[in-house]
């Protein structure tokens, strides 16, 4: 069976925010990477490219979609817990 | 009914390169081309804390998920919203996403929960994802009668997605391990 793409109301290279996503993207990955895993976790880079981003995700995504999303993140982000004890590994030889 | 399944899977990459490329895996084009059924990745939130080094974040996600003509019929539609929702906790060495839809919630619930952490037998070198994911079609919507049917049948369509995705990471992997390599010359 065929699957026929939509055409999506934002295609990624259509989207009114992607060049600004994309500037956002690199940066983070680029600071995740090069700072954050090597133990740099003091600030976050990439604060100009993220308001410029965001900003135009604000305008874009219609306020009831975006309320929708942050309502949602604001469960998950709850069930989402750090510990420092790891889970115990289940015994088997699969690895 | 529920749907659920668990998988495991060995990636021989330190941690920090494993997550690194979970952030990349919707980038470049070819990767989008590999992963076709995600449309759009948008970063909504971000949150880190310095005291510990732990990193929340929030992505909206937009899925293609056509099903077959019966169920298209009924849900009228065949692109969904998920919510993703990651903690990255560098101190540690861990991370975990949850996963789940937004959209479409009166037909589906589908939710995915990832975690990466250090391989205990090569906790240096190589890195252990677990997943659980769980399908249910809603008791009372008008997909019910063949709730079994559609279950498995989504089930089947994330296996498979899950395998491209498999592939995207690896790609990555090897691509950064290759980085790597070079400017330590």
């Amino acid at each position: 069976m065929k699957d026929k793409k939509p055409s999506s109301k934002y295609s990624s290279s259509t989207s009114p925010c992607s060049h600004l996503r994309d500037a956002y993207n690199n940066c983070f990955n680029r600071w995740y990477s090069e700072k954050f895993m090597k133990g740099h976790w003091d600030k976050q880079d990439c604060v100009d490219e993220w308001q410029k981003y965001r900003a135009c995700l604000s305008q874009h995504l219609d306020d009831k979609h975006l309320a929708r999303f942050l309502e949602a993140e604001q469960i998950d982000q709850t069930h989402l817990t750090t510990s420092s004890k790891k889970e115990a590994y289940p015994c088997d030889s699969q690895s | 009914m529920v749907t659920g399944y668990k998988q495991e899977y060995v990636y021989k990459h330190p941690w920090e390169r494993v997550t690194s490329a979970s952030w990349r895996k919707f980038a470049d084009d070819e990767n989008k081309r590999i992963l076709s059924h995600i449309l759009e990745v948008d970063m909504l939130n971000h949150n880190l804390d310095p005291s510990n080094g732990i990193l929340r974040t929030t992505r909206a996600i937009t899925v293609h998920c056509p099903g077959p003509w019966f169920v298209r019929k009924i849900v009228g539609q065949d692109m969904c919203q998920c919510v993703e929702s990651t903690l990255v906790d560098a101190q540690n060495r861990s991370m975990q996403l949850i996963s789940r839809n937004i959209s479409l919630q009166k037909f589906i619930e589908v939710q995915e929960m990832t975690r990466y952490d250090p391989h205990p037998d090569n906790p240096a070198g190589w890195t252990l994802c677990r997943q659980e994911t769980s399908i249910r079609i809603k008791p009372f919507s008008a997909l019910a009668s063949m709730a079994e049917k559609v279950e498995k049948r989504c089930a089947e369509r994330f296996l498979q997605n899950s395998g491209k995705s498999k592939e995207v990471m690896e790609r990555i992997c090897k691509y950064l391990e290759a980085e790597a390599t070079g400017l330590s010359l």
